[in-house]
């Protein structure tokens, strides 16, 4: 049975990163062909889900539940912090909002330039960046209550729909909602992160309402960064949109 | 190698947001105001992601 609390935000945060990544192996796809492209993709993928495996194995090994907590928590703090700023910082109109039409412009220009060899590297790190990323969020949601199948189909999942979406239009998939999706992610995760934190250093009782404190975390994370949105808003960039 | 270890990590910025971060929680607790520490963290938190954004 899937833990939905873990497989949805495992979802929508490999959705934000697959279509990044298939942007830059559609670029490259036109460059070296959909087989070489796909063989690139492939490799990395198969990277990832190594060290997935090799995650929950080390994971799973009987360490103290608190020290793993703590170590997946900073590295969720790093993460949905970041996450955080870079949704803050577009929806204030600080720093344009991503453009994958644009990324995918880059990356042909880029190509141009290159050989088949730095091409197909080009397709392999793309993928092997974009999805670190959605490794770390794997583990680190799969240790809640040990919903690895769950964090690993929300990711699986998102994968096979924007493969699927970006093979039907076979260009840049430029209407996902990028920012908010990032803005929602960056909430959970960055809650997650304190949660575990500050209960791995500080104990249970560190928080007053135990579990429950995380959606007050998350919601104070997404109420509080709404409200830096506004407060930081600059009047003349709309056309940052 | 720089950009597998800036995108585990984030830059230099993220690292001392999450580093201020931890110290309070390890202060607070240890102080014995780990009460205090679930209201200063999340602050502590959106101040740094609202620097973050500005930088």
């Amino acid at each position: 049975m899937l833990d939905w609390t873990v497989a949805g935000p495992s979802f929508l945060t490999a959705a934000v990163e697959w279509v990044e990544a298939f942007t830059i192996v559609l670029a490259v796809s036109l460059s070296i062909g959909w087989r070489a492209a796909s063989g690139a993709a492939l490799t990395a993928l198969t990277v990832l889900a190594a060290m997935t495996a090799i995650a929950s194995g080390v994971l799973g090994l009987g360490l103290e539940i608190r020290w793993l907590q703590l170590t997946v928590g900073v590295f969720l703090l790093l993460f949905g912090v970041r996450w955080l700023a870079k949704a803050i910082a577009r929806g204030a109109g600080l720093k344009a909002l991503h453009d994958e039409a644009q990324e995918f412009a880059d990356a042909r220009a880029q190509l141009a330039r290159g050989d088949w060899l730095a091409s197909w590297l080009i397709a392999f790190k793309g993928v092997l960046l974009e999805g670190l990323e959605v490794w770390l969020v794997v583990v680190a949601l799969g240790l809640h209550g040990r919903a690895w199948v769950s964090s690993a189909a929300g990711a699986l999942a998102a994968l096979l729909v924007v493969v699927a979406a970006g093979a039907m239009i076979r260009a840049p998939l430029a209407r996902v909602p990028e920012n908010a999706i990032k803005f929602a992610v960056g909430a959970m995760i960055t809650a997650f992160g304190s949660f575990w934190t500050l209960e791995a250093i500080g104990g249970a009782a560190a928080w007053p309402w135990g579990d429950w404190s995380l959606l007050g975390l998350a919601a104070c994370y997404a109420l509080g960064g709404l409200a830096l949105v506004a407060l930081l808003r600059q009047p003349a960039t709309v056309g940052a949109a | 190698m720089s950009a597998f270890l800036k995108t585990l990590f984030g830059d230099a910025g993220t690292i001392a947001v999450v580093a201020i971060v931890m110290a309070a929680e390890v202060l607070l607790v240890a102080s014995d105001q780990a009460a205090s520490a679930a209201f200063a963290v999340p602050s502590l938190v959106l101040a740094g992601a609202a620097w973050l954004a500005k930088r």
